[in-house]
């Protein structure tokens, strides 16, 4: 048993490998930002607080799987924290309901700058379309009504690959705000 | 009608004002009471005498904003294997809650959709909306102005022992998860009394569902609740397809039994992993990880979807599973018992493990058959609750299931002893599936609706991986619907966890919520 378990815990073959010429363009797109990516202390360590104003937890099941051994994000320097104030990066999924609104808004406030904001999924960046919705803020829920969206992740819903890619574009941005601020 | 459907439709007769159950019909495994709205509670009440479990309470607009309400009340009866509904049509009712527990939350939602006042609710605070966030100008169905309570204040009461304090925590909490508020009544660490809050994710969906085609808002159906989203399809299109009589092709059952038995897998799978993680036992907790990962790998492959999206249909299921992606489903579950055997075994050897989950959140049979308890926490206490057994639908009907019970217990272990046994199951049936897959078509094309007189209604149900959920439909006559009702098995399961983690301490708390894992979103819709 203890050989056993020492074995999962050293063993890297739960882990995927990325390749460049993987068959699913999100992987590609993840070997591209890592090679491009530069040396700011925000591109490479990443911490994400995630508000969840809407969807129907599949995004969230989705981060969650990004975080586990085959994907294994945290490699990468993602890693989630517990309070918005560690944060650096707001992680919304959406479409943002009216009884999230203010929850949504009291959590980008406590964020310190530089930050950014990353709508998941499709109801975040699309919100739902037709006619406007009693529940929905602003009337469809698009997370860039309410809020300004730095990176956008649509799928519904996106891969954790999908999202490990949304999140370190959102590392590259925040290097560029970082930049900007020390001007 | 077979004979024992008769000998329970005379026993509710005898038990009931003579007169007041002149109207029922049968339709596709629902028997219909129509009553007027004097005799609503009593029948109610003598089914429920009779053996009928409450499933739900919904209401729709009768006559588009004059105040006139259908409501409809639904129970399970498992001794003729048949969903009773008691409706009626008014625009006075009276409160099942005020005896009947289960029925709080459900009639609470009555009284916000639509402005009604249910005459002898215990509970009246509003439950969709939230004071703070603001009100809607008009109610969602019927469309009566909303009349603004006096006060915003959402009041949660403690039990009044002196010392006793608040701990409040949410809607955003520290992990990944979604939001809802929890208000803890502390003395010490042990908690006295917990209440929770739920719809910050009220979304509207079954308005938004409202004038749209049948067969064209199963996108939305998905957007209920995100890991349901199979069952949550089957039970819109078993309710779709009763109102307008399609009949589902075998092969199509088959299909979407296999579909729903994957949801289950991987949903069970996320949480057991979840249950090891909050006793802080990471090994099996990554474990459990990577084989939720490869269960949402082999989704994709089956359907081209991790979540298994786009894959029911009104009148059957739109791809079909040929013999390659039949041979990788059994080769990849085969490596998954493997690994799940070896992980029971770490799991049940771990001293850690057992003294945190042995008696932790106990729910006695008393308080889960009080509020119709549903899914792996109900049959954790002993309670037959599983809708594949008890009301068969699709291929259900033909197949055999080992329903997992546990008799003693109803603590954290039992659920995960039942989470894991019914992973054994699902892939038991998945085999037995897909080595007798019937021959013929995947979807019926439904003929053009026939003229009605007035609107269908259809009732549908499936056991998803948290419990039983029921949606009704009412069509109109183009073939818009007309009003979407759902209840999904968390909605009926929050209540059992405010009683589960009472006596318990805070630190146990992530754990019994865990054991539970109710959808927020499925809840708030």
């Amino acid at each position: 048993m203890l050989l056993e378990n020492l074995r999962f815990i050293f063993d890297r073959r739960y882990t995927d490998t990325l390749s460049s010429k993987s068959d699913d363009p999100a992987v590609r797109e993840v070997v591209q930002l890592l090679k491009q990516r530069g040396r700011s202390p925000f591109a490479r360590s990443i911490h994400v607080r995630m508000v969840d104003a809407g969807s129907p937890n599949d995004v969230e099941l989705e981060e969650g799987l990004m975080m586990s051994p085959r994907v294994d994000a945290e490699r990468f320097g993602v890693h989630f924290v517990a309070s918005p104030r560690h944060a650096d990066v707001l992680l919304v999924t959406g479409p943002v309901a009216k009884n999230m609104h203010i929850a949504l808004i009291k959590t980008y406030e406590a964020m310190a700058e530089p930050r950014a904001v990353v709508a998941a999924g499709d109801g975040a960046c699309l919100g739902w379309e037709g006619k406007a919705n009693y529940a929905l803020a602003e009337g469809t829920g698009k997370v860039q009504d309410v809020l300004h969206v730095d990176v956008a992740v649509p799928g519904n819903p996106p891969t954790p690959y999908q999202l490990l890619a949304g999140m370190l574009k959102a590392g590259a941005a925040l290097a560029k705000k970082s930049e900007e601020h020390r001007k | 009608m077979d004979g024992q459907t008769k000998q329970f439709i005379r026993a509710l007769e005898s038990s009931v004002r003579a007169g007041s159950l002149n109207d029922s019909s049968e339709k596709g495994g629902c028997l219909f009471f129509r009553v007027l709205p004097k005799y609503l509670i009593p029948v109610c009440r003598a089914c429920m005498s009779n053996g009928a479990v409450f499933d739900s309470a919904f209401v729709s607009s009768a006559d588009q904003g004059r105040g006139e309400f259908n409501v409809y009340y639904l129970f399970q009866v498992a001794a003729i294997h048949r969903m009773v509904a008691v409706t009626s049509r008014g625009s006075a009712f009276d409160a099942l809650s005020e005896t009947v527990n289960a029925a709080l939350w459900d009639e609470r939602k009555i009284q916000d959709l639509t402005g009604l006042r249910l005459a002898g609710i215990p509970d009246s605070r509003p439950l969709l909306f939230h004071p703070e966030s603001g009100f809607p100008a008009t109610h969602p169905i019927g469309g009566m102005p909303f009349k603004r309570p006096k006060n915003n204040a959402y009041p949660m009461i403690g039990t009044g022992v002196e010392g006793e304090f608040e701990v409040a925590v949410g809607p955003v909490h520290a992990g990944i998860i979604e939001p809802g508020h929890f208000r803890f009544h502390v003395l010490g660490e042990k908690i006295n009394k917990m209440e929770v809050r739920m719809f910050y994710l009220h979304r509207g969906i079954e308005k938004a569902a409202e004038g749209k085609q049948a067969d064209g808002i199963l996108p939305l159906i998905e957007q209920i609740s995100g890991d349901e989203a199979i069952a949550n399809s089957v039970a819109y299109c078993s309710a779709v397809e009763q109102a307008l009589k399609i009949q589902v092709p075998k092969r199509a059952e088959a299909i979407r039994a296999i579909c729903m038995e994957l949801e289950r897998i991987y949903s069970h799978l996320a949480d057991l992993g979840g249950m090891a993680t909050d006793v802080g036992f990471t090994l099996p907790a990554s474990r459990f990880a990577v084989l939720r990962e490869d269960a949402m790998r082999l989704n994709a492959e089956v359907s081209k979807s991790r979540f298994l999206h786009n894959q029911c249909i009104v009148g059957g299921v739109r791809a079909d599973l040929d013999s390659v992606k039949t041979a990788k489903i059994a080769g990849t579950l085969g490596q998954m018992l493997y690994a799940l055997e070896e992980l029971e075994r770490m799991v049940f050897t771990s001293s850690t493990f057992l003294d945190r989950a042995f008696q932790a959140g106990t729910v006695s049979r008393g308080i889960a058959r009080d509020l119709s308890l549903v899914g792996p926490p109900a049959r954790a206490c002993g309670i037959h609750s599983d809708l594949r057994r008890v009301l068969p639908y699709s291929a259900y009907a033909q197949t055999a299931i080992n329903e997992s019970i546990e008799k003693e217990g109803g603590d954290v272990l039992s659920r995960f002893r039942v989470k894991l046994a019914e992973i054994n199951e699902s892939a038991r049936l998945i085999l037995l599936l897909v080595s007798n897959m019937p021959p013929g078509t995947l979807c019926d094309k439904p003929s053009a609706p026939k003229k009605r007189t007035e609107a269908a209604v259809g009732v549908g149900w499936a056991e998803s991986p948290r419990g039983s959920c029921t949606i009704l439909v009412e069509i109109s006559q183009n073939g818009a619907i007309k009003r979407l009702a759902c209840r999904s098995a968390s909605f009926r399961n929050w209540r059992a966890l405010e009683k589960a983690v009472e006596g318990n301490i805070v630190p146990d708390f992530p754990l019994i919520n865990k054991s539970f894992n109710l959808s927020y979103a499925g809840t708030d819709m």
